[in-house]
């Protein structure tokens, strides 16, 4: 079974970690999987990353294991989104820790969504407006621009939690960002076609994507995650379709495509599925890879919409 | 495999916190049981969350004493309903219960339907994580289960009327936010379940040991094997319950008891 499969991988994953000789890398936690993608990147060697949660989990909420203590208790560095994402379980997971060194404010204590311009920060936090972050939203790593501004406060970071190895982190840091120029480029022309296409998504997801890459979001199928939408919204979701049609729906790889798939069948649009994160589908095995994707399944979804 | 992950610094709150919670519930399971009404502590939780959510929606405070308040009050609310039911009703009392888990389930989501933060409120109380109790909730629970434990001793909660019900409503809220709602589930009817060949005493000491037997083997295999620990433990528990009923020879019949 898949799952027990993974469960296997993950103790195994657990004991390389404890086994492998104690080469005083810099032991970095990260939240999600694309900071853990990220900070590989930067350290090379120099580091020994763990992502606390996958690509298939909702990185609001995760359960509950004894390592997640444990590597937390170890960690030198703590590399998370920040901007309320995790404020479910990461506040109490650092608490518990009792490391001083990883604690908000302190230099061991990263939080990716400080160094970016955030989208959707509600003017006033009025409660009425309904599942808001009064941080902005806080899915910031669907736009590579934004990796690519985190990826130079971090490699700063990095600098400074493990000085003695600056000049390495500084050269791979260089590296990374030459890369990244480049892909960006490329996916700036692949995506041209996308500028400007009307979609909906299933959830508020991919503000920075559409910021991006110009798509423009006219509705959102499920207003929260996890609470029925009422019939009423569905209906204003047809009605808007009908005088804007979208050209496709989007779904993040984490969640339930059943809200898509029902738009995608009532509306006669493709849903697609995008990673979301690196690990999200097969093809996003690294950061590279995550945009890849991503730009390959809008532009084929676009394509298919067109005929 | 990695018996390195022991550790007792991290496993130890977690233990206590399961210790307490089963001091109080396989007693309180015992009587659940005879009573045929298993699913009492789904509706419950339910009913407690729906007053989270509540209180919510007319705007008190998020966090602290007016959420523990408003879960609290729902729940007392809850049991005083289903000990008039109990007493209109005695036959049809498991399906009212039933009926009344599905309804707070509802009203909830209707209410969160306009109310931006209940969710997460909801989350919190009906999904609490073992792993993650500190010392404060530990202090809190252990008040609560030494109320609870005095109020078994002196049988109010067999001789009063509203002292069933009252108890679990106490009993439920408090566990279910440290340990969630499947765990409190697994301590309150699998030990009661496992010990149905003992009687009395007995019974009881049997019940917390396959509990206390439960909770320590499953939190070690969640660090061993590097599982979330709530359901590890739901399954270890479960196992050693199964094993429990064969080290007593004597067949007891299994008959149900219906005194109401």
């Amino acid at each position: 079974m898949n799952l027990s499969r993974s469960f296997l991988a993950a103790a195994a994953l657990a004991l390389a970690a404890v086994a492998a000789p104690a080469h005083a890398a810099l032991r970095v936690f990260a939240c999600e999987p694309e900071w853990a993608a990220l900070t590989q990147e930067l350290g090379g060697n120099l580091v020994d990353v763990a992502s606390a949660t996958n690509a298939l989990q909702d990185p609001h909420q995760i359960q509950a294991r004894p390592s997640l203590i444990a590597r937390m208790r170890a960690a030198d560095l703590v590399v998370c989104t920040g901007a309320e994402l995790e404020i479910g379980w990461l506040p109490v997971l650092l608490q518990q820790s009792g490391n001083a060194k990883v604690q908000p404010g302190q230099p061991g204590n990263f939080a990716a969504a400080d160094y970016v311009r955030k989208l959707e920060v509600p003017t006033s936090v009025d409660r009425s407006q309904g599942d808001v972050h009064a941080a902005g939203n806080p899915h910031i790593q669907t736009d590579p621009r934004n990796i690519a501004v985190v990826a130079q406060q971090l490699a700063a970071r990095l600098q400074q939690v493990d000085g003695a190895h600056a000049a390495q982190y500084a050269q791979q840091a260089a590296a990374f960002q030459q890369k990244w120029q480049q892909a960006m480029a490329r996916w700036n022309t692949e995506a041209a076609p996308l500028r400007g296409l009307p979609v909906v998504s299933q959830h508020k997801a991919f503000a920075y994507l559409y910021d991006w890459l110009g798509l423009k979001e006219i509705a959102v199928l499920e207003p929260k995650p996890g609470v029925e939408p009422s019939a009423a919204h569905l209906q204003s979701v047809l009605a808007t379709l009908k005088a804007t049609p979208a050209r496709m729906v989007v779904y993040s790889a984490y969640l339930d495509p059943k809200p898509s798939e029902w738009l995608s069948g009532n509306a006669g649009i493709p849903a697609v599925k995008l990673p979301f994160t690196v690990g999200g589908t097969d093809a996003a095995k690294d950061l590279v890879g995550l945009y890849d994707d991503t730009v390959t399944r809008l532009v084929a979804a676009a394509k298919t919409a067109a005929k | 495999m990695n018996w390195d992950a022991i550790d007792f610094t991290i496993l130890g709150p977690a233990l206590v916190a399961g210790l307490l919670v089963l001091a109080s519930h396989v007693p309180l399971g015992m009587q659940v049981l005879d009573r045929g009404i298993v699913f009492i502590d789904l509706a419950i939780a339910q009913i407690a969350g729906l007053g989270v959510i509540a209180a919510d929606s007319l705007g008190l405070p998020e966090h602290g004493l007016a959420v523990q308040g408003a879960a609290l009050v729902a729940a007392l609310l809850g049991a005083a309903l289903l000990t008039w039911t109990e007493r209109r009703a005695p036959a049809q009392q498991e399906a009212l219960i039933g009926v009344l888990f599905v309804l707070a389930a509802s009203a909830g989501l209707l209410l969160l339907a306009g109310n931006p933060h209940g969710g997460e409120h909801l989350k919190d109380l009906l999904v609490g994580q073992i792993l993650w109790v500190g010392t404060p909730q530990l202090l809190a629970l252990a008040a609560v289960t030494a109320v609870l434990l005095l109020a078994l001793a002196f049988g109010w909660v067999r001789r009063v009327r509203f002292g069933f019900y009252a108890a679990f409503a106490l009993a439920v809220t408090a566990s279910v936010q440290l340990v969630g709602i499947y765990l409190v589930f697994t301590s309150l009817i699998v030990p009661a379940l496992a010990t149905l060949r003992w009687r009395g005493r007995a019974r009881l000491w049997v019940g917390y040991a396959v509990g206390g037997l439960g909770y320590a083997i499953g939190l070690a295999l969640s660090a061993v094997f590097d599982l979330p620990s709530g359901p590890t433990v739901v399954c270890t528990l479960a196992f050693v319950a199964v094993l429990t009923p064969y080290l007593k020879r004597s067949p007891a019949p299994v008959i149900q008891q219906a005194h109401s």
